[in-house]
């Protein structure tokens, strides 16, 4: 057994230990840990991935050496190991752009605990992306629950406590609904690890008994799943959650947090159930017009969002349909476009709330569309961040979005009675896609002030304000109300070098993505191959 | 397939356009900044001349995967509209040094001006579909900023309709390349289609949906119905130049993509007689009618221009859509004529507004009396437009309309033909009241308040070399319509 094999099971447990340590360490100790066990998770999954990459098999690892049922398992192939690869670079770089702002957001004494509960959210990410065992699977599912949730209130304002509530009760519906599909599945198969429990669903599918709770044991999983990574119509947690979080959360949560779930799931239909089993149950009809609905609802919510990053945050619940979308076409082609697109959509959205920050930063920290026009020149970089991160989004060429359209229309040709909606809405979505991000690129690069008049400003007496007249009397306001004012045109806002740097890693990666993905595509391809 | 000097014209304006933009701040004088410009637009029309008439060896420049290659290649078709491209955009250039005083932000306008001019190049030299379509949606995106130049709220809302419409265009015809990558489509592109015979016979369903969303697609940016919706509304907005290329130029890349997609990709011969081939025509006949009516009730200057480009870039359309070669060679020898014509409208119209701010058809009586050349440019390419003999639009629309005869299509053979005559009836009224008004402002009217205000060289000289070309190729057009059809020969076989 190479030496290799033990690096799943090393990341797991060092980014737990490093939570462990961490709560009695300092804030600025905290960060260091957590950065050093970032990147030490990156190096692992890397030899991880050079390893399985050659010898191109899956590995089962057991814990301890105990054989089922007492053992605990990790299985790894080229799969597992792109995405821990992929879901540390992220990891690093939201933790690199957000970091002047966690210490500005979170009250000094609780520092600390902010980088426990990053290390947590790694541990429990690695540990879905790795296990072979269902009940480990339940428990890192509620590990990181309970993680997010902290991310998510330890800004401690009214609008972030509130979000956490609502974050835990809906995660909360999602993990019993789990549990429960989990004792179904245990009761009739009396299997929790995955491959001896897909050898007791294959005879009972044989055999015919047990039919309905098998099926509801999957259906129950699948809707845990969509609810707890913000599929449509089960989305409503998502925008308070992403749009009010300190920067660094609101990127881990809606690019990492909600996607190792998907991962998880698609783990259960191939390894647990075989795909074939869920086709035939319809549930894969199902997760294919939910992912379409919430393609289109997902953008039109963010349509008529006034505030930016409310409005990316529902962009989130159109892309979690992209990949919803994917996994109910079906097909190997189109299960590799949705693995694709979670690589695109973790890439992208954390840069755009990253350069939103930023923007944010230019524009005396306020995130509606008024403040943000002109914030493109007042800080350069975010600007351009977050353009590549829009064209990306909307799918422009050599950017990864365009790869991942590109890789669901190719998958969606073909796909009797889904092709001609999957391609319609693929179009639609687009559109939509545009109109909403392409329109803040243009408010960022108009003058200060000039799109005031863009929907008709009225004053107390209901006369349509001119574009001076409105300025002048929004700046009278702020100074009465002691706002800091946002700077004006011409001055320049320093991003720290951290920042900057995680800027322009982000945009690298989005461009390698979509300019080098042959290699990517062949690597998540094969992996699937040995995935089930 | 490694000739790298035709990354030379795509990259060099992208990168002195850049530098426009960021650099220009630190620099006060204006004659050096426009100077510096001059000599970037100089240089990459020689290079791109050059690229297009050197060596023939293509550049396979990069794989995105396995299927999608970004290749460039020069054949006839990159010559005539690549020239084309190169010297319209010097020119126009030259013009923008003058006009642009007026105008606030001259470098973003210049920067972004350079960096579509790389676009185009790449365009026009693309040797297959995923080439032509990254690059077209570059050139959507960066010719952006070109229409929304003066940012107030009007620019702003037209920048928009003209984004959303590019993409919503820009998407079909990526659906297109989708539906077309299984059969082949994707491969270099070779004259008289490329797509694999069997998959044609196995589903020519979906082939030709692919046309048809390809004709929808690029027929956007060549301003067709349905989708014409943004030509009136961008043009005006847009400052001169910036409109003159667009109706000039960028129109026309939609029509490259058509070319490109239905003659070197699927291949004519597959679509003759198809419904496709019924519903392109029955849509691009429309368009010419009902673009020269809206232009006829238009009273806004630049907006009866903008109707007029969409009427005539639908000539083109109509000529690739009866798929003939006699109305094939029609239809490219109206790509340039109506690029020089309306080029040279839009610039005559910007130096109106420019020497005298009027916008309004009523409001230009005896205007050429106080702008002579301007407006003798102005009436000589009206007539090219209208297609009276000597001039160019004659020698176009004659090969339109016999080709169109020739071609035994029913009913669209002999009602295209006829839908051409009162469009260029139409033509005629809606471009010659400037010049009638212009030149003879009725008895009453008093001279004494009139001054000169013929512009500077540099707006004039652009505007009489588009002119003369106009004027000149309608006498000795043989040159370019060899040119043009043993291109037509190769297509059709």
């Amino acid at each position: 057994m190479a030496f290799v094999y033990n690096f799943p099971l090393f990341s797991i447990i060092l980014s737990m230990f490093s939570a462990i340590i961490s709560s009695v360490l300092s804030g600025k100790w905290a960060k260091r840990v957590s950065l050093i066990m970032v990147c030490l998770v990156l190096l692992m999954s890397s030899g991880l991935l050079v390893y399985t990459h050659s010898t191109g098999e899956a590995v089962t690892y057991m814990m301890g050496h105990f054989p089922a049922p007492w053992g605990n398992e990790i299985r790894f192939g080229v799969l597992e190991a792109v995405m821990a690869v992929f879901f540390s670079i992220v990891m690093l770089l939201s933790l690199l752009g957000g970091m002047s702002h966690v210490f500005a957001d979170v009250e000094d004494t609780k520092t600390n605990l902010f980088f426990v509960l990053i290390d947590m959210t790694m541990s429990s990410l690695l540990a879905m992306i790795y296990t072979n065992d269902l009940f480990t699977g339940y428990v890192f599912v509620e590990i990181n629950t309970i993680a997010a949730a902290g991310l998510i209130m330890i800004r401690q304002h009214g609008h972030s406590l509130v979000a956490s509530i609502r974050y835990l009760v809906m995660s909360s519906i999602g993990s019993g609904l789990f549990l429960i599909a989990l004792s179904i599945l245990y009761g009739i198969t009396g299997e929790l690890l995955m491959v001896p429990a897909r050898d007791g669903v294959q005879v009972l599918r044989e055999s015919g008994n047990y039919s309905l709770p098998l099926l509801l044991s999957l259906g129950l999983m699948s809707v845990a799943m969509a609810i707890k990574s913000g599929l449509y119509p089960f989305h409503t947690w998502i925008p308070d959650t992403y749009g009010y979080s300190t920067t660094t959360a609101s990127a881990v949560l809606s690019s990492l947090v909600s996607k190792a779930y998907i991962i998880l799931l698609i783990k259960i239909y191939v390894r647990v159930f075989g795909y074939a089993y869920a086709d035939a149950g319809h549930i894969l009809n199902v997760l294919f017009v939910l992912g379409l609905v919430a393609m289109v609802m997902g953008s039109v919510e963010a349509i008529r969002q006034r505030d930016v990053n409310r409005m990316i945050a529902y962009s989130s619940v159109a892309q979690i349909g992209y990949i919803y979308m994917g996994l109910g076409l079906g097909t190997e082609a189109a299960l590799m476009a949705s693995l694709f697109h979670i690589m695109t959509h973790a890439a992208t959205k954390s840069m755009l709330f990253v350069s939103m920050t930023g923007l944010r930063e230019a524009s005396g920290g306020k995130t509606d569309r008024r403040s943000l026009s002109g914030a493109g020149y007042r800080n350069p970089l975010a600007g351009i961040t977050f353009l590549v991160g829009s064209l990306s989004m909307v799918g422009f060429p050599m950017l990864s979005g365009f790869i991942s359209k590109l890789l669901f229309a190719r998958a969606a040709i073909g796909v009797s009675g889904k092709m001609l909606p999957a391609l319609l809405v693929l179009a639609l979505s687009t559109i939509l896609n545009a109109i909403y991000f392409l329109r803040v690129v243009i408010t960022i690069y108009s003058p200060q002030g000039s799109d005031a008049p863009l929907d008709n400003v009225m004053d107390d007496e209901g006369h349509v304000l001119t574009p001076e007249a409105y300025q002048e009397a929004e700046r009278a306001k702020l100074q009465t109300e002691g706002v800091f004012l946002a700077p004006k045109a011409g001055a320049l806002v320093k991003n720290g070098p951290l920042m900057s740097v995680a800027m322009v890693l982000m945009m690298l990666l989005n461009f390698f993505l979509g300019l080098c993905s042959g290699p990517i595509t062949e690597a998540l391809l094969a992996g699937l191959r040995i995935f089930g | 397939m490694s000739n790298y000097f035709l990354l030379f014209p795509i990259l060099f304006p992208v990168v002195a356009g850049v530098l426009v933009m960021t650099l220009f701040k630190g620099i006060k004088e204006r004659k050096i900044k426009l100077g510096i410009v001059f000599v970037s637009l100089v240089v990459e029309t020689a290079a791109f001349l050059y690229s297009l008439f050197g060596p023939e060896e293509g550049l396979m420049l990069w794989k995105l995967n396995d299927m999608l290659q970004i290749t460039f290649r020069v054949d006839t078709m990159s010559r005539i509209f690549g020239t084309l491209v190169a010297v319209v955009w010097l020119l126009v250039g030259c013009f923008a040094f003058e006009y642009m005083k007026h105008e606030e932000s001259e470098e973003r306008f210049f920067g972004f001006y350079l960096v579509v001019e790389g676009t185009l190049a790449a365009l026009t030299m693309a040797d297959n579909m995923i080439t032509y379509y990254i690059f077209f949606e570059a050139m959507t995106l960066t010719s952006l900023p070109l229409v929304l130049h003066e940012m107030h709220k009007a620019a702003v809302m037209a920048g928009l309709k003209y984004l959303f419409y590019s993409i919503a265009g820009g998407f079909m015809a990526l659906l297109a390349v989708f539906l077309l990558a299984n059969g082949g489509g994707l491969g270099s592109f070779t004259a008289g289609g490329i797509l694999d015979p069997a998959s044609l016979a196995e589903r020519p369903g979906a082939v030709l949906a692919a046309a048809m969303l390809l004709v929808l697609g690029f027929g956007t940016k060549a301003g067709m119905f349905p989708m014409h919706g943004w030509l009136p509304t961008a043009h005006p907005e847009a400052p001169a130049p910036a409109s003159a290329v667009l109706s000039g130029i960028i129109t026309k890349m939609g029509v490259l993509g058509i070319i490109r997609g239905i003659y070197y990709v699927i291949g004519p011969s597959f679509l003759k007689g198809t419904w496709v081939q019924t519903v392109w025509l029955i849509l691009s006949i429309s368009t010419v009618f009902m673009g020269s009516m809206l232009a006829y009730r238009e009273k806004v200057m630049k907006k009866r221009l903008a109707y007029s480009t969409v009427s005539q870039v639908s000539y083109i359309l109509f000529g690739l859509a009866v798929m003939d070669p006699a109305a094939f060679t029609g239809a490219i020898a109206h790509v340039i004529f109506h690029s020089l014509v309306k080029n040279t409208l839009f610039l005559a119209a910007g130096a109106i507004i420019y020497k005298t701010g009027k916008t309004l058809i009523a409001d230009l009586k005896a205007i050429g009396k106080e702008m002579p050349v301007v407006i003798w440019c102005f009436t000589l390419v009206s007539l090219t437009l209208v297609g009276i003999p000597p001039t160019s639009g004659f020698v176009s629309k004659w090969y339109l309309a016999t080709g169109a005869l020739a071609s035994g299509v029913p009913v669209f053979s002999w009602l295209g033909p006829v839908i051409l005559l009162v469009s260029a009836l139409l033509t005629a009224g809606y471009l010659l009241p400037v010049t009638i008004h212009g030149f003879f402002p009725g008895a009453d009217f008093d001279y004494s308040t009139l001054k000169k205000k013929e512009p500077t060289l540099w707006m004039l000289i652009p505007m009489v070399i588009m002119t003369a070309g106009a004027v000149i190729y309608g006498i000795f057009p043989e040159s370019l319509l060899t040119v043009i059809r043993s291109a037509a020969q190769v297509l059709f076989g």
